[in-house]
């Protein structure tokens, strides 16, 4: 039986006005049921928002069929969302209730019964760090309080899957790093799918196995996270004072592949499993005075900047495709 | 039935709102009394035959009472009303709501049942209790000839508060702050009432009238009542103007209520 995705997306094209946001975009994201995360990355006006919105239901697609969790967003819109939670970005609330009844109301919303909504309302509002303050109205919450209030709303019917849309906005670093190890623990311990969108690649790396670049309404680049993180090529920039004439020839000792860029510069491919000590031991043995040594794997920042046409190519491909032309 | 519950809850936190749906009350007691009253003519024995014959339950006292009855459920819609809608709009609440299993449609019609019912406490169900008191005092023969008194009373008030009703909801969608959403309401009525006044004063043309929903609304109660209707257009055309009026309204909630505003 195939796998359903947790977003399918067929041609889809979203109109606002006579304006076309997404041009006709076809891919299928993640596999439901798995505790998989899904990133959405793009640069601002790039239609992440729109898609989200489109996948919601909220808007009509004008030609082209989303489906989300395997059931299509504008036929099944009722099921869809009775299995879904949704995070917006943007302040979303109603002021003039306590923490503990916003929550109970939302989730006998999506369908669980008063006493069973009452009691998860207070176990998420503990599980984000609100327990303290639910009894407070939420016009009253700092901005970090009300984004782990939004996050509460999402969760608190146990939905399948959680659509986050810039989760960590306005947040301070501690705040920020409590809210990815939630959206984590969301995935890894409930088993939910997430939906993340955001223009943070660090949350997005932190927190996706899948992530999608979008740019002017269309799939730039869709890759695997857990693939990319597997791989785990790195890749060294290298300063050097003394004669480094040698020094390509002896790379293959390590398994590692370099181009020279002059001046005592390298750029050197490492294999997977090659750690930055291997370089250490080359350069002592060909009595090479190491004056710099940057050591990075291949970030999803370079996957973007790529995507978005900033770099013709990754370091890493270049050093590769490089090799033996120095 | 979950948003109407959390609805209700709301609302009669509210101290002003109980307070003038208690004050509301007032005039319903002293029509209560003056029914008794009616139905004890014993008690006004030193008064004036005349006066004696004059005072009488009949449509002429239902729409005294509707039209008092009406003015104080005009205030508490203003007053109320946008409090259930406007803070969802101006707090961006709705995108939440909606991403459960909750069209729009069922959003508005729980609002609408909530402001619905809060202005039928005050309105159609005090009136069928004075209708009940007077037919329990004036006897089956009273009620068999003037049971579409009764019948009256509630349909004309039903109209009232769905206008009511939707008006403060379209007011709330529109301006989406609570104080300004309940000032349109009010201003929606004696707006209309003035324009369709200085229409006349210019024209010389009582048709204007049928741009005045209190004043159809009241025309339509008169046909239903059996009382003098007040010169101007009929029944049919004020309640053909009423539709449209509800018609307008319905579609303001339609294009405002959504749970993403999209700029084009």
């Amino acid at each position: 039986m195939d796998k359903i995705p947790i977003v399918e997306l067929e041609n889809l094209k979203v109109k606002l006005g006579r304006r076309e946001i997404l041009h006709g975009i076809t891919c299928r994201l993640g596999v439901s049921g798995t505790g998989q995360a899904v990133g959405l990355l793009g640069p601002n006006g790039a239609g992440k928002s729109t898609l989200i919105l489109t996948l919601l239901g909220f808007l009509r697609p004008s030609a082209g069929h989303a489906r989300i969790l395997g059931m299509d967003c504008r036929r099944n819109v009722r099921e869809a969302h009775s299995r879904i939670g949704y995070m917006p970005e943007n302040d979303s609330f109603v002021g003039e209730m306590t923490a503990v009844t916003f929550l109970r109301q939302m989730a006998e919303l999506s369908g669980l019964p008063a006493k069973a909504a009452l009691e998860k309302a207070h176990e998420v509002l503990f599980h984000v760090g609100l327990g303290e303050s639910r009894y407070r109205e939420l016009r009253t919450y700092s901005y970090g309080m009300k984004q782990m209030a939004k996050l509460a709303q999402a969760i608190v019917h146990g939905p399948e899957l959680v659509v986050l849309d810039e989760p960590t906005n306005g947040l301070d670093p501690a705040a920020r790093r409590r809210m990815l190890k939630l959206v984590v623990d969301m995935k890894t311990e409930q088993g939910m799918n997430v939906l993340v969108c955001s223009h943070l690649l660090a949350d997005i790396e932190q927190v996706c196995d899948e992530a999608v670049i979008l740019k002017d309404g269309a799939i730039v680049h869709h890759c695997n996270l857990e693939e990319e993180r597997r791989s785990n090529k790195s890749f060294v920039e290298l300063e050097v004072t003394g004669d480094d004439r040698n020094l390509r020839m002896a790379l293959p000792e390590i398994g590692a592949e370099g181009v020279s860029e002059g001046g005592g510069r390298w750029r050197i491919v490492l294999p997977a499993g090659v750690g930055v000590e291997a370089i250490w031991g080359l350069t002592a043995r060909q009595n090479l005075l190491v004056r710099k040594l940057t050591h990075r794997r291949d970030t999803l920042e370079e996957i973007f900047l790529k995507a978005m046409g900033h770099l013709l190519h990754t370091p890493g491909e270049s050093a590769a495709l490089d090799v033996g032309r120095t | 039935m979950v948003l109407p519950r959390y609805a209700w809850r709301r609302l009669y936190q509210e101290r002003l709102v109980v307070v003038l749906t208690m004050a509301a009350f007032v005039w319903p007691l002293l029509c209560a009394g003056f029914i008794y009253l009616t139905n004890h003519l014993e008690l006004l024995q030193g008064l004036d035959p005349e006066f004696r014959a004059f005072i009488q339950v009949d449509g002429r006292f239902f729409s005294i009472f509707m039209y008092v009855q009406a003015g104080f459920a005009g205030l508490i819609a203003a007053l109320a009303g946008p409090g259930l809608v406007a803070p969802d709009l101006s707090n961006n609440a709705l995108p939440l709501y909606f991403s459960r299993p909750l069209t729009r449609w069922t959003y508005a019609l729980a609002r609408l049942t909530v402001i619905g019912g809060m202005l039928s406490i005050v309105t159609w169900v005090p009136g069928l209790l004075l209708f009940g008191l007077q037919v329990a005092l004036a006897g089956g023969r009273w009620f068999l000839a003037n049971w579409t008194l009764g019948a009256g009373v509630v349909a004309g008030f039903l109209l009232w508060v769905l206008i009511l009703s939707l008006v403060a909801m379209a007011s709330s969608v529109y301006v989406k702050w609570r104080v300004v959403a309940g000032a349109v309401s009010l201003a929606f009525f004696f707006l209309l009432t003035g324009v369709t006044e200085m229409i006349e004063q210019v024209f010389r043309a009582t048709w204007a009238h049928v741009l005045d929903p209190a004043w159809a609304v009241n025309r339509v109660w008169c046909t239903l009542l059996g009382v003098d209707p007040p010169a101007g257009p009929g029944a049919a055309a004020c309640t053909v103007s009423l539709a449209a009026f509800i018609l307008l309204l319905g579609l303001v909630i339609e294009r405002k209520l959504r749970p993403v505003e999209v700029v084009r």
